[in-house]
């Protein structure tokens, strides 16, 4: 469980500039929550302070009850995946590992397992310095898993991987979910969360946005539009009509309606012998919700749903 | 998922460390290359000798590379803290020892036992390498001879403490161009630059700085114009203590 309680951190000294204001979420186990935003919105701020690598200007986080630097192993409790690289490039992947285990007194054979899990074995003794995006990021991922840990914090793992690498992050995430971790990965792409998350914590400009299920989200931001191409648009506007519904035509014979499904529009259509040459549920809107929500952060200063949800 | 005996020693930070140091190229081509300059120097002044430096200590003589091997053990020392940022390991190694101090003393030990046992055994070599040549000369001593290795561990002793100095400074300014700037600037050219000033007293201050405190050291006979040799030593152990105390305040207070 990380729980964060009016997380705030300010930068600069006469005109200071406020990364993280006034935070409180908490991130329970057993899901994967997505924490998502725009560059910029102090995700990686907020993470870091969680690992205490960043002290909040006030308010205070903490992780399976207690500060990060009062665990007395740290990798065991949480795994971490920074954004910016926190590799020397001159080590081996395998000694980098080695050097972060040693200070836990983990064994030799779990740097081996974690490479193995990572894929990174047949590089593992290479210099870091010849490694792809890619391999920098399983790399990363491999030192979080280290300990074994009840929490993992992973920010953008997506980043550089291939569609492949992106599959296994998926996969990986989910997997340690249901093993009844608590895993916070942060992302600005909503489409990758809608597949990976099942709770979401949306930030911009430092402040909380909403604290929701993705499936409420998903459900809230409307993204039930069905467009219909049919010669007798007029006629079918009029059938469908109800307080619920609302449809707009941009084109001649092109109808877009919302607060109904294809199923009802299709048998309405089928039931009055109006042909239909298109009939198309619209899912594209998740990532336009997004931005509608977080475009103007300043506006919505009140959360989809309760902060502490 | 919580731990099986693992948790986070002094010995364990002191052994990843140690890890750390030896698992980087550079640590082995800066150590290699320290040691064979003052060997090679060291044989040179042996087998050019022709009694005309007769006035030079003996010890000072032959270990005329450690001013060369000076530099590489601060640039390492540099490395070893500065390099981490520089890399961003900073936030790995804080991450895995988020009470953080720990990481400055085990760098700070770990380097200390490796300069001076390095320091000590290469400069007791090439003063035996040396003597080769200098036999029959006015030069000729031996290891057992009167206050010999006591200037040769005093020499690995400046060399050492200097080069923590040059670690700490890493640390306190986290940028590996910003600390050997600094430890050029400060350590090797200001004391330089204050002599010229005419003020009551200042000589005398200025035997108390770093590399004027190491240079009493590393001598058989007291060298003019420096500190006796147990002054020298705690003068440069205050010194460096103070540099890795601004470093460890640093380090408490400010994110990475």
């Amino acid at each position: 469980m990380i729980r964060a309680h009016g997380l705030t951190k300010r930068y600069g000294g006469k005109r200071p500039k406020t990364a993280v204001d006034d935070l409180t979420f908490e991130v329970r186990p057993g899901t994967v929550t997505g924490f998502l935003g725009p560059n910029g919105a102090g995700k990686s701020t907020t993470m870091r302070m969680l690992l205490g690598l960043d002290a909040p200007t006030s308010g205070r986080c903490t992780i399976g009850g207690r500060a990060y630097d009062r665990h007395s192993a740290p990798l065991t409790e949480v795994g971490a995946l920074l954004e910016a690289r926190s590799i020397h490039p001159g080590r081996s992947a395998f000694h980098h590992l080695l050097a972060l285990a040693h200070t836990h007194g983990i064994p030799r054979t779990r740097v081996r397992q974690v490479l193995e899990t990572t894929g990174l074995t047949e590089v593992a003794g290479r210099r870091v310095k010849g490694f792809s995006l890619g391999m920098g990021q399983r790399l990363g991922i491999a030192a979080a898993l280290l300990g074994d840990p009840g929490t993992l914090i992973l920010d953008e793992p997506v980043n550089g991987l291939d569609p492949e690498g992106v599959l296994w992050i998926r996969n990986l995430l989910k997997a340690q979910a249901a093993e009844g971790r608590t895993v916070l990965v942060s992302s600005h792409l909503m489409s990758e969360m809608a597949l990976t998350a099942d709770h979401l914590i949306i930030v911009g400009r430092g402040r909380l946005l909403a604290d929701t299920t993705v499936e409420r989200f998903v459900r809230d931001s409307g993204t039930g539009s069905v467009k219909v191409v049919t010669p007798a648009a007029g006629r079918l506007a009029e059938l469908l009509a109800g307080p619920a519904v609302t449809i707009t035509s941009d084109t001649p014979g092109t109808l877009v309606v919302q607060g109904t499904d294809a199923e009802h529009i299709g048998r309405t259509a089928a039931a009055h012998a109006i042909p239909l040459f298109e009939l198309t549920p619209q899912a594209a809107s998740l990532e336009q919700a997004f931005m509608d929500l977080t475009h103007d952060s300043v506006e919505y200063v009140t959360p989809l749903e309760g902060a502490a949800a | 998922m919580t731990g099986t005996g693992y948790r986070v020693t002094p010995a364990r930070v002191l052994r990843s460390e140690w890890h750390k140091l030896w698992t980087l190229r550079t640590t082995w081509i800066t150590l290699l290359t320290a040691c064979v300059l003052v060997l090679a120097v060291g044989i040179a002044m042996g087998t050019t000798y022709d009694g005309d430096d007769s006035d030079v200590d003996t010890v000072v003589f032959v270990l005329f590379g450690t001013q060369l091997s000076q530099i590489c053990f601060a640039v390492l020392g540099i490395l070893v803290t500065a390099g981490e940022y520089a890399t961003g390991m900073i936030r790995a190694s804080l991450t895995a020892v988020p009470r953080r101090l720990p990481v400055l003393w085990a760098k700070a030990a770990v380097f200390t036992t490796v300069a001076f046992t390095l320091c000590l055994v290469t400069n007791v070599i090439t003063f035996l390498v040396a003597q080769i040549w200098l036999s029959g000369s006015d030069k000729e001593l031996t290891l057992t001879d009167d206050g010999v290795l006591g200037a040769l561990a005093g020499s690995a002793a400046g060399i050492t403490l200097m080069s923590l100095i040059a670690l700490g400074l890493g640390a306190l300014l986290r940028s590996v161009p910003g600390a050997i700037g600094a430890f050029v600037g400060s350590i090797l050219i200001l004391p330089e630059v204050l002599t010229t000033l005419p003020l009551d007293g200042i000589d005398t201050v200025i035997r108390h700085f770093p590399a004027q405190a190491a240079s009493s050291l590393g001598s058989i006979e007291r060298v003019e114009d420096t500190v006796t040799p147990g002054t020298g030593l705690l003068a440069l152990a205050l010194w460096a203590a103070a540099v890795l105390a601004a470093a460890a305040l640093r380090l408490r207070r400010q994110d990475v």
